[in-house]
């Protein structure tokens, strides 16, 4: 069954959450996505029904079992693992035998068996992790709800920690609601994505909508579009200190250009194509980041280029070389605010 | 180093000022009256009145003092800051005019006594209610603390996973909080058995320990009040050191 929202509001302290709208589909992976404080932990406590919303209507949710699980796990410190596992099965009042093989049979798919005795204050962080899984999930949820799993966790234990929510969402085929303010989760994870500023709904769609359609500055920001730049556009050229850049047709008028740092190509030469523009810069700085290199090059203002750590070795890019840039209108995106 | 000697020299003062009353205490007990004293049924019929009563008030404030604590920190309401500060009060107003607040809201012409027909002053029941009155807001302040320390999102947790609010907080929150539950208890037992304005105020008869002191002191003079304090003090001194080591082993 669908989980819908529409118009909910609710009115805290120094904070508003304005008519939320939400169809979250049958056995969909939806990610809710947003920097902190935007209201996503809000959203999702009141489609789990810790808060009543002052307004608004919920669907799909009623009579439901929600599997919550915080980022910090919130495993109950003066429980064992076995009494934190068998807790919702215990205020459902089943009886023991049954919650004993319901607690083994999902120890052992999360293969925490030896550890059920065991205080949760003893445990490793990736114990703690699958242990709160297990308890979320031994009370059958027909509804998941994360909230910020992975923000806690190095790279490593991240990538992993995705891929076993994504095998858990394939196997239970139940809806999963992620609550994340990391657009690469988002990204990774999200069959649909909505994204969430100050308390309202901006975007939503897929994955591939959303990147390559930000509705505006703020969201291709968020979104991880390393050159968001103000400027003024007039016979569609964007210009800004003395550069003119073709964009696609738009009107005359201060605006917003956001290019990500990916659709921009670096050459010692220039490179010619009537669809692209090219322009000469220096490079002014190299910032290695776990995945890629960041060129930073001066072409009049600074603009962010993704290399790989293969092309920085081959083509030897020091600080203060000459280097052309060029990328194509097409991927230029204009925002009027 | 220079620090450190300071430091520990100002530390030391400290516990000086409150070893050497202590010790002038014991050392002044005259061994015959404190014999006497000890074997007096009066004196220590009292000393376990005091004992019993700051109890009673004791248990009455987990009832309702927990409650209280709990709403405070969970919950958001218009004047919080005011009730907050109320319960605060009795600690800053001085203990003889709580004696008298109180005797006006449980005297013998209160509204109280008008509708049961139960006349308070002078009674146990009096006293634990003087007690509870000085010495309720530091069990409340302690819960208090104790809860703000607990992350709301168990309770939530616990109610995600079926849990009703009133399960989530006897199974969850209450055992997570046990130890300022119990540490605010004794500092409240301990503060009620202390008690004298209020006390004597409202409930002259029968006398509590602190009025037995002050009335021996009275009658009798400082060589005849020793004898009871330090009984009183060595057996407060026990009661705590037991039960601290008991809250510390948990």
């Amino acid at each position: 069954m669908p989980v819908t929202l529409k118009n909910v509001g609710k009115k805290l302290k120094g904070f508003e959450l304005k008519e939320v709208d939400l169809n979250i589909r049958d056995g969909e992976y939806f990610v809710l996505l947003g920097p902190s404080g935007s209201g996503k932990t809000k959203t999702i406590e009141i489609i789990s029904g810790l808060e009543k919303p002052d307004s608004g209507l919920i669907s799909g949710v009623e009579g439901k079992n929600i599997g919550f699980i915080y980022q910090d796990y919130m495993l109950f410190p003066h429980m064992s693992v076995f009494e934190n596992i068998s807790f919702g099965l215990k205020v459902r009042k089943l009886p023991a035998d049954e919650i004993k093989n319901k607690v083994m049979s999902v120890a052992e798919i999360f293969d925490i068996t030896p550890l059920l005795d065991k205080n949760v204050k003893n445990l490793s962080g990736g114990e703690k992790q699958r242990v709160a899984i297990a308890r979320a999930m031994v009370i059958s949820p027909d509804i998941y709800i994360l909230d910020e799993p992975t923000s806690a966790l190095d790279r490593n234990l991240k990538v992993k920690t995705q891929s076993l929510f994504r095998g858990l969402h394939k196997d239970t085929k139940k809806i999963f609601i992620h609550v994340t303010h990391d657009f690469e989760v988002a990204l990774a994870l999200g069959d649909r994505i909505a994204i969430i500023f100050n308390g309202e709904i901006v975007q939503a769609g897929t994955p591939d909508e959303i990147f390559s359609a930000p509705v505006s500055k703020d969201v291709a920001d968020f979104l991880g579009y390393r050159n968001v730049i103000r400027g003024s556009i007039v016979d569609n050229m964007f210009r800004l200190n003395g550069v003119s850049i073709a964009v696609p047709e738009q009107e005359a008028s201060l605006a917003y250009i956001a290019i990500r740092s990916d659709d921009i190509f670096l050459s010692k030469k220039e490179i010619s194509s009537s669809a692209r523009n090219s322009f000469f810069g220096v490079v002014a700085g190299i910032v290695h980041k776990p995945s890629s290199i960041e060129i930073i090059l001066d072409i009049g203002f600074r603009l962010k280029v993704d290399i790989t750590r293969k092309s920085l070795l081959e083509m030897g890019i020091k600080e203060g070389d000459k280097l052309w840039a060029t990328f194509k209108v097409s991927s230029i995106k204009v925002f009027k605010h | 180093m220079k620090f450190k000697a300071l430091i520990s020299f100002l530390a030391f003062l400290l516990i000086l000022f409150i070893i050497v009353p202590m010790f002038k205490l014991i050392s002044g007990a005259d061994p015959g009256i404190m014999n006497e004293t000890i074997s007096d049924p009066e004196v220590t019929g009292s000393i376990f009145l005091t004992l019993r009563a700051s109890l009673w008030a004791t248990i009455f404030a987990l009832f309702t003092g927990i409650p209280l604590a709990w709403v405070i920190v969970r919950k958001d309401f218009p004047g919080k800051k005011i009730l907050e500060g109320l319960i605060d009060l009795p600690v800053i107003i001085p203990h003889t005019a709580a004696g008298i607040a109180l005797l006006s809201a449980w005297g013998r012409n209160s509204f109280f006594t008008k509708m049961t027909g139960l006349t308070l002053p002078g009674t146990e029941a009096a006293i634990s209610i003087a007690m509870f009155f000085v010495s309720v807001p530091f069990l409340v302040n302690s819960v208090k603390n104790g809860l703000k320390l607990v992350d709301s999102r168990y309770e939530k947790t616990a109610r995600t996973l079926g849990a009703t609010e009133a399960q989530a907080f006897f199974r969850i929150t209450l055992p997570m909080i046990k130890k300022s539950i119990l540490s605010g208890s004794i500092m409240m037992w301990g503060r009620g058995i202390s008690e004298f304005g209020a006390v004597i105020i409202l409930a002259y008869h029968p006398k509590t320990a602190p009025v037995l002191i002050f009335e021996r002191f009275q009658n009798f003079g400082l060589k005849y009040a020793i004898p009871v304090t330090v009984l009183m003090v060595v057996i407060s001194l026990l009661i705590f050191i037991i039960t601290r080591m008991f809250e510390g082993r948990k």
